[in-house]
């Protein structure tokens, strides 16, 4: 158990990594000069400043001694100064982070509080119309697009029917509350500001609908398929045939067997939202890494993306380590291989 | 059936309601049938687009910029004055194009290379799993958008930078179902008749793995026309004024009012991937006999 | 107003059809709103996409949206009222006259300014200010390489010694970047104002959220991406400001923007599409202010015959710029809120006007464009490939743009390729002069003439392989050193005139600022003078 234990951790460490230097590959192959972009027109066309400026991010140094500096300052928890904001990239994450880690959270939340009833409904009433519906809005939810869902749900809720809040954490009249945790939910619950809560609970509806759309449907879609077989398992035919009443059979039996898929894949869609939320991000002006990250592309700030290609790939694989983990732990099979 | 008449409240017959052949038909291939005439549809539109088309897709005309759908202009005018709908058709080569050709190739390398690891075993297969686990830890918009944005924007150099995050996924699956297929009898088998590891792999293991292969590349398709979409809408994905379904949402999604803009290509996108998850989830419902509708 | 008829009732149908009458039933309403009634009174909350806001220390690198706010809570020596750009007006000095031996400025203080820290300004913040502007050696510090030494005569008096005493220096000190802080707080939060700065100085950080000048407002926080706020200076020298509270919030689009501004979130919307503007017009709540900018778009072409051997022709240069639809340009796509300016400097400044480029600029002219083109030799047209960066001015994409000038060129047969990348391969192929074409942008960091035209003989050309002729450089130099205003003019006129007929920088016009406004504001004072609006000018109706 242990050296399994360790084997799969030091593998994830490795893999960080070497996520970071693929990363620092790719940054090779920009054409654009970031220190142009980044001082102004006169101050571009003046090679003393440039170099000064350069010299200042180390960007002279060739590739293989800028990577062996970053390497160095992440050993210290530093991720080097981002380009367009000029601060820490790990300031620029703290910062930034919260926003995103509510808004997925939220959207993981609601995905599995739907998903998975529908999913259950669907498989116990097999090609009934719940079944069709469940299908239907499961191939939806995979099928938008998010920036064009998002679009059409600002228009319609908040432009139209007027019933929804606009873009954004909080109103803009408001001030954030105090912080706390990062989360406005928690951090205004704390503060005992139960106005500002609401506001705060209002701008979530819409992008983590927005966001958890298609993960809806992949929980769905799992959990009715998993549903379905441990059904057709002879210990539920057993309970039933011991004249338990259905709800107990499934609910009791059948359901936490069926779960074990979902749970897997629950971790490897909660990763998903966490990294996947640029686009939601960009068209709900949401303070998040997600729109950190698409602004940092933009720019071509190499420290800022490293940094969050750095960080999404370490959640990523931080959760497939629990993953792995747990499968352990369900599957003692798994440690003899 | 017997344990789901328990389920049904409602009249619980002690055999199988009886169907006609063609409401079984419709039950078991009915959305996959949809789903595939919705995207035959798309095909011959994108082929047909000059012929369908009522005006040239780059057809710039300042004066009539942002009319409303109308018998002139079905689906409005864009900006520019352009025809939406002209602009819709031609906008179906550009993505179904790059959808399906991003997911054939990285399928093609994905498979060949998983196939290949699983089949090499030991090293080789730690290495090329540990690799593709790599690029899999990426979120893929997030390298694709890095790779676009350094080698320049336009079609083939998007699709590029997609293959680079698309393949994994494949690799992962043909491994897995060529470890499943390789302890098979008929495999020993052919490996005691003397054929040689290549003309397995290729001749025997593969056909036989093929289905959730299939299963995956339909359902991916759709996945890939987002994902180029997306990056199209992030202003990455195609050289203007090429029609682009996600370029048009992302020139248009400012104008509320001028709402057509951006409407009518995002239900083109929502019709095609419904088209392609359609098809694929009836392919595997009919793969895989557990799952099987009656 | 039809529509927004439409869209109560069908607000309120929704409602009753949910069995709720407030917002609050269904936990999404608009929450908490009588209960800010009060506090939004006092609040002037802006709209405004600031994703290029850095830095809100006046001495880093300001780009386009920071100088609102910094202005809005620091004053400059002098400034510049919105509309005038060729008059100099008091700020934080009174009088300026040449120093007695003529190679320099002396500027007076105002008497009795304090600063929102409470201390009294004084010459030596001036100089300090000046100083760690120069030394830390940013954009701005540019601009300052013309001086020699900043002065400290007596407590109310400061010189400003020059290199070359004709060169300008009083319409570059009103920019912003130029802005006075208090060097007892800056010193003691980690500022430095010593040739070394460059290393010591640390007080950019605090002053990211916190702000110690003179100006009518203070900054009390800034939210990366998200919003800036700011509260009034009740020590103001100006008066007392209208509004307790500023909030600039940040918006990444400008959908989002006319839709908060409709219900009232925003009481101006800065970031919003001609089309959007036409559909404020007859909202009865809603006005719009319009102020022309001194911004423009313009398009470079190379000389170089490496990256097109057309283009190097200066015929085909100029069948370029006569085969442009100029007017479908600003009439369509801007829905008019534009004007064109001959050339490279700004219609609004000394020498250029919108009647000049009536006479002098160019015009559409498609057979004129193809006698140019044969001329050069090249009948049938040629191609060649534009770059530009993905973003918009006036709600006008470059995207837009560039297939617009596609169109145009098409009809002499010139054919355009299009490149749109993002803006750091830009400024790379632009900066070093890798590029055929590029289409872009032109703010200006402070109103001086001379800025726009020594770029183009200097820089600019530079990165078109273009050697300005000896007489042309010198008529440029003549321009920014003449003092008689008259004489200026001409040289300026002439110097205009020659650049048309280089033809290497057409420019397609300087968007008129154009911004949704709510009726509970009466004043909204913009400017082009490089800080898009005078916070502390705008005043509450009743």
């Amino acid at each position: 158990m242990l050296r399994y234990l360790t084997s799969r951790t030091l593998a994830t460490i490795v893999m960080a990594l070497l996520s970071t230097l693929i990363v620092f590959l790719i940054a090779s192959l920009v054409p654009g000069d970031p220190v142009l972009a980044q001082l102004g027109d006169l101050a571009a066309s003046n090679p003393e400043i440039v170099k000064a400026y350069r010299a200042k991010w180390g960007l002279d140094l060739p590739l293989y001694e800028q990577y062996w500096i970053f390497l160095k300052n992440l050993a210290n928890g530093d991720l080097g100064i981002s380009i367009s904001t000029q601060r820490p990239v790990l300031a620029d994450i703290r910062q930034f982070a919260p926003a995103t880690v509510e808004l997925g959270t939220i959207a993981f939340i609601l995905s599995m509080a739907i998903g998975i009833p529908l999913g259950v409904a669907a498989a116990v009433g097999r090609d009934s119309w719940i079944d069709h519906w469940a299908r239907f809005v499961s191939l939806i939810g995979v099928s938008s697009p998010v920036f064009w869902l998002a679009f059409i749900m600002l228009t319609i809720f908040y432009g139209w029917l007027q019933i929804m809040p606009g873009p954004g954490r909080i109103d803009p009249i408001e001030l954030p509350p105090p912080t706390v945790t990062g989360s406005f939910l928690v951090d205004s619950a704390l503060a005992g500001k139960w106005e500002l809560l609401h506001t705060v609970a209002a701008h979530l509806v819409l992008p983590s609908i927005v966001l958890c759309a298609a993960t809806l449907g992949l929980i769905t879609r799992t959990t009715r398929a998993s549903m379905l077989e441990t059904l057709g398992q002879d210990y539920v035919r057993v309970a039933r045939a011991k004249g338990l009443r259905e709800r107990a059979v499934i609910v009791a039996h059948a359901l936490p067997n069926a779960l074990i898929p979902v749970v897997t894949l629950a971790g490897l869609a909660y990763a998903n939202l966490l990294t996947g939320t640029v686009m939601t991000e960009t068209i709900f002006s949401w303070p998040g890494l997600g729109l950190y990250t698409f602004r940092a592309a933009l720019a071509l700030d190499i420290p800022s993306i490293m940094g969050m290609t750095l960080v999404f790939a370490v959640v990523y694989l931080l959760i497939n380590w629990l993953v792995d983990m747990s499968y352990a732990v369900l599957d003692p099979r798994v440690l003899k291989r | 059936m017997s344990e789901l008449a328990a389920a049904a409240p409602v009249a619980a017959p002690a055999e199988p309601r009886r169907l006609t052949a063609a409401q079984r038909w419709r039950r078991r291939y009915g959305l996959a049938t949809l789903g595939g005439a919705i995207i035959v549809l798309w095909i011959i539109v994108a082929i047909a687009a000059p012929l369908l088309a009522p005006y040239p897709p780059d057809l710039v005309d300042v004066t009539r910029r942002l009319k409303p759908p109308s018998s002139e202009y079905w689906f409005g005018t864009d900006m520019l004055g352009r025809d939406v709908f002209s602009r819709l058709l031609f906008g179906a080569r550009v993505s179904l194009f790059a959808g399906i050709v991003v997911v054939i190739l990285g399928a093609a390398f994905g498979t060949l290379l998983g196939g290949i690891a699983a089949y090499a075993g030991h090293r080789a297969e730690e290495a090329l799993m540990r690799f593709t686990d790599l690029m899999l830890c990426f979120p893929p918009i997030i390298l694709a958008m890095a790779i676009a944005a350094a080698m320049g924007i336009g079609t083939l150099n998007t699709m590029a930078a997609m293959l680079v995050v698309w393949w994994p996924k494949f690799a992962r699956l043909a491994r897995s179902l060529v470890l499943v297929q390789r302890g098979q009898e008929y495999v020993e088998a052919a490996h005691v008749i003397g054929y040689g590891p290549g003309r397995v792999l290729l001749k025997h293991i593969l056909p036989n793995s093929i289905g959730p292969l299939i299963v995956l590349v339909t359902l991916d398709v759709g996945h890939a026309i987002i994902v180029f979409a997306g990056l199209s809408f992030l202003g990455l994905g195609v050289v203007p004024p090429t029609p682009e379904w996600g370029a048009m949402v992302s020139e248009n999604r400012q104008l509320v009012e001028q709402w057509w803009g951006a409407t009518f290509p995002g239900l083109a996108i929502l019709s095609v991937v419904m088209g392609f998850n359609f098809l694929g989830d009836g392919i595997r419902d009919w793969l895989d006999p557990r799952a099987r509708r009656r | 107003m039809n529509r927004d008829s439409i869209h109560s009732i069908t607000r309120r149908d929704l409602m009753r059809l949910l069995g709720i009458g407030g917002g609050a039933a269904i936990g999404a309403g608009l929450p908490g709103f009588e209960a800010l009634a009060q506090s939004r009174k006092d609040t002037l909350v802006i709209g405004m996409d600031i994703r290029d806001t850095n830095n809100l220390d006046p001495v880093r690198d300001l780009h386009y949206t920071p100088p609102m706010t910094v202005h809005a809570c620091y004053d400059t020596l002098l400034t510049m009222d919105p509309g005038d750009y060729i008059t100099l007006k008091p700020a934080l000095a009174t009088k300026w006259e040449r120093t007695p031996d003529g190679k320099g400025w002396r500027f007076t203080l105002r008497d009795n300014v304090k600063f929102v820290t409470g201390n009294k300004m004084t010459a030596q913040d001036v100089k300090y200010s000046l100083d760690r502007v120069n030394y830390i050696g940013y954009q701005a510090a540019q601009y300052l390489t013309n001086v020699a030494e900043f002065k400290v005569v007596d407590e109310k008096t400061i010189d400003v010694m020059l290199k070359n005493p004709i060169e300008p220096i009083l319409t570059i000190l009103a920019a912003p970047s130029f802005s006075i802080t208090d060097s007892k707080v800056v010193a003691e939060k980690g500022g430095d104002a010593t040739p070394q700065s460059k290393d010591k100085d640390k007080a950019t950080e605090w002053l990211n959220q916190n702000s110690v000048g003179t100006g009518p407002y203070k900054l009390v926080g800034w939210e990366r991406g998200a919003q800036i706020q700011l509260v009034a200076n009740p020590t103001y020298w100006g008066g007392k400001p209208p509004y307790q509270r500023v909030v600039i919030r940040h918006f990444e689009d400008s959908a989002a923007q006319l839709l908060s501004l409709r219900r009232g979130d925003i009481d101006a919307a800065f970031n919003l599409l001609p089309e959007q503007l036409t559909t404020l017009k007859d909202d009865k709540d809603l006005w719009i202010k319009e102020h022309d900018s001194l911004d423009f778009i313009y398009i470079a072409l190379t000389h170089n015959p490496e990256f097109n051997k057309a283009l190097a022709v200066k015929e085909a240069r100029q069948a370029v710029a006569y085969a442009i639809d100029y007017d479908g340009i600003i009439k369509n796509l801007l829905g008019g809120a534009g004007i064109r300016p001959p050339n490279f400097i700004p219609a609004g400044l000394l020498g250029a006007t919108e009647q000049l480029t009536k006479e002098i600029g160019f015009r559409e002219d498609l057979d004129r464009a193809k006698k140019l083109l044969a001329q050069a030799g090249f009948p049938d047209g040629f191609e060649f490939e534009i770059i530009y960066g993905n973003g918009a001015i006036a709600g006008t994409t470059y995207h837009v743009l560039g297939q617009k000038l596609q169109a145009d060129l098409g009809r002499v047969g010139i054919k355009l390729k299009l490149n749109p990348m993002p803006q750091v391969n830009l400024r790379t192929l632009y900066n070093g002069g890798k590029m055929s074409a590029t289409l872009v942008y032109w703010n200006p960091p402070a109103v001086e003439n001379a800025l726009w035209s020594w770029a183009t003989v200097q820089r600019v050309a530079k990165r078109l392989h273009w050697t300005p002729p000896a007489d042309l450089v010198k008529l440029v130099d003549d321009a920014a050193t003449e003092t008689d205003p008259k004489k200026a003019e001409a040289l300026y006129i002439e110097y205009q005139k020659r650049m048309v007929d280089v033809a290497n920088l057409i420019v397609l016009f300087q968007p008129r600022y154009q911004v949704g406004v709510c009726k509970t504001i009466k004043d909204l004072p913009l400017t082009a003078a490089g800080w898009q609006l005078e916070v502390g000018g705008v005043k509450p109706s009743a």
